[in-house]
């Protein structure tokens, strides 16, 4: 189990973005890539080549000039890191060979814009600058024959599309992890499981519950069960905003999934409204150990377990050895 | 080494074809990332579909591999049979329904194992299950 | 491939190591049922810590032993279901009806012992 070839973060990423060759064909269609624009673009692959490092540099100068760009720029060996790549992404898009090994690249490169939290217009703007730098000596260079120039030129703007496709997804579809993360985090601080007695939880559930965030708090609460070898749990639901027909039937789930751990639930802060419009839509509640409110509800759990609750003044009674 | 993140055909004949399928399931799906408890959703999924191959069809396969929509990547399970096939779907689906050796779970609890889940089948022909679930 | 079953405090505990094939579970619902009868014993255990999958088919078994256990006058104990396990099998629509359950061993032995109490209250 352990003899595992585990894809690189760069393949696992172009598969989940659905980069296939298939699909990065489709994008080379897209923006128009012909037979013969790779005969253009050779027409001037030794001259970007050997102005390679003044474009990487305009680029990245264009950044530094940004504020927003700081994050990026901070870090030395971020810094280092890009302009290596940014390098080795320029030769490469003059070189002729746009197939899943240049997609990876251009994969690459993007995660590490969008892990130095680069915004998409930053990027948008020093790539415009750089091509503008690259166009003019393009058209400096052809000065004499403009069209075959402005026609290489062209070219080359359907490469630098290819790539704004790619990278501009990449810095989403981070975005989007980030966003789906914190979702994560939230959710886990909102659902706490407190142990208030040996054997006995508390879950007090606050909110809007939906099936996601349902199965969660349920996962959350019988790995609590285990840890703290719970035999109670009391469930208060108070602070549910909405208790549906779907919120019931979570609730209904995790009690049985509690059972066939041993632990017994309870649930409390079910008003009566809200449990007879439960019944009338076919919501089977009569297996549901339900108390009104909290207090009732920990008092019933305690009695569950074995404590006895005395009166004030009351001497326990000698427990016989 | 062995690749994990790969497709995988498990031919379902015997009873202990059901284990092999479902471990192979729950490794996929760990591969691809699922969590310890999607990992055991997964499994069961693949579980009751394999049985249900055993009980009323004899043989089959599952197919099982690794998918994505270009934003999430997630697991697909394929079962097919070529036995008697279910004569009326729609009530195989009722959440409730019980044949004699069913338990009335089967298909509709199946169903809500995974996020999709399709159902073709024709008398004498055969039935082919295809279901989904995505990574969060 | 056989699941010892052992005694222990007048009670039988089986400790189910990895996934059971179909005979291998009758066999032993077979065994519970024997051995109950020649021990007199007063309630069995089943312990499930180690299987990290439950499905409607090893469910059904289990509720069979439990039946079969009780028309010999025994109470029956599932113990050791793992969060993921459970969690899979409500998300199923499983629920191991009519049959005891605790957290583990321990839980299910002390389980058995307060019912076999609980009998013994009402004979007298």
């Amino acid at each position: 189990m352990n003899d595992q070839l585990q894809p690189s973060a760069s393949q696992l990423l172009m598969h989940d973005m659905g980069l296939t060759e298939a699909e990065i064909e489709r994008r080379k269609r897209i923006v128009g890539i012909e037979p013969s624009d790779l005969d253009r673009i050779a027409k001037i692959r030794g001259f970007v080549t050997s102005h390679a490092d003044e474009y990487v540099s305009s680029f990245f100068d264009h950044l530094y000039g940004l504020d927003d760009a700081r994050p990026l720029l901070a870090s030395r060996s971020l810094v280092d890191r890009a302009r290596h790549l940014k390098q080795e992404h320029l030769l490469a898009m003059v070189n002729g060979d746009y197939g899943s090994n240049y997609a990876e690249q251009r994969l690459e490169l993007g995660a590490l814009y969008a892990r130095a939290g680069l915004d998409t217009r930053l990027f948008l703007g020093a790539f415009h600058q750089m091509l503008l730098n690259i166009g003019h000596d393009v058209m400096t260079e052809f000065q004499r024959t403009p069209a075959d120039g402005f026609e290489c030129f062209m070219a080359l703007q359907k490469i630098a599309f290819f790539d704004i496709g790619i990278i501009v997804d990449i810095l989403v579809f981070e975005r989007e992890r980030v966003i789906r993360q914190q979702q994560d985090a939230i959710r886990e601080i909102s659902t706490p499981v407190l142990q208030i007695r040996e054997r006995l939880l508390l879950l007090p559930v606050i909110g809007v519950i939906d099936t996601q965030r349902a199965r969660f708090i349920t996962e959350s609460l019988l790995r609590a069960v285990r840890t703290n070898r719970a035999k109670v749990v009391v469930m208060d639901v108070t602070g549910v905003v909405t208790i549906d027909s779907k919120v019931a039937n979570h609730v209904l789930q995790t009690v049985a999934a509690a059972r066939l751990m041993g632990a017994t639930m309870i649930v409390t802060g079910l008003s009566a409204e809200v449990a007879q419009s439960l019944v009338t839509l076919g919501i089977e509640l009569s297996g549901l150990n339900t108390v009104g409110d909290l207090q009732g509800g920990l008092e019933e759990a305690e009695q569950l377990l074995g404590y006895r609750v005395l009166a004030p003044g009351t001497t326990p009674p000698q427990v016989a050895p | 080494m062995v690749t994990v993140f790969v497709e995988s055909t498990v031919p379902i004949e015997r009873e202990a074809d059901i284990v092999t399928a479902r471990q192979k399931g729950r490794e996929l799906a760990a591969a691809v990332g699922f969590s310890g408890t999607e990992q055991t959703v997964i499994a069961l999924a693949i579980s009751e579909i394999a049985r249900n191959i055993v009980s009323y069809a004899r043989r089959g396969k599952v197919f099982i591999s690794p998918t994505n929509d270009g934003r999430r990547r997630g697991v697909l399970v394929i079962a097919e049979d070529e036995g008697p096939g279910i004569p009326d779907i729609e009530l195989a689906m009722r959440d409730g329904y019980s044949t004699a050796r069913s338990f009335g779970v089967g298909l509709p609890g199946t169903k809500r194992l995974m996020d999709e889940f399709q159902l073709e089948s024709a008398v004498g022909r055969g039935t082919t299950v295809r279901m989904t679930k995505w990574l969060r | 491939m056989s699941v010892p079953i052992l005694k222990l405090a007048g009670v039988l505990v089986a400790s189910v190591q990895a996934a059971l094939s179909d005979q291998d579970l009758m066999r032993l619902r077979d065994e519970f049922a024997s051995q109950i009868g020649r021990y007199r014993s007063a309630g069995i255990v089943i312990d499930l810590t180690a299987l990290d999958v439950l499905d409607s088919y090893a469910t059904r078994m289990l509720q069979s032993i439990a039946n079969a256990a009780k028309l010999r006058g025994a109470n029956t104990m599932v113990v050791g279901i793992q969060p993921e396990v459970a969690f899979a099998m409500v998300q199923l629509g499983l629920s191991l009806e009519g049959v005891g359950t605790a957290l583990d061993l321990e839980d299910g032995l002390a389980e058995l012992g307060s019912l076999t109490q609980q009998r013994g209250h009402r004979v007298r």
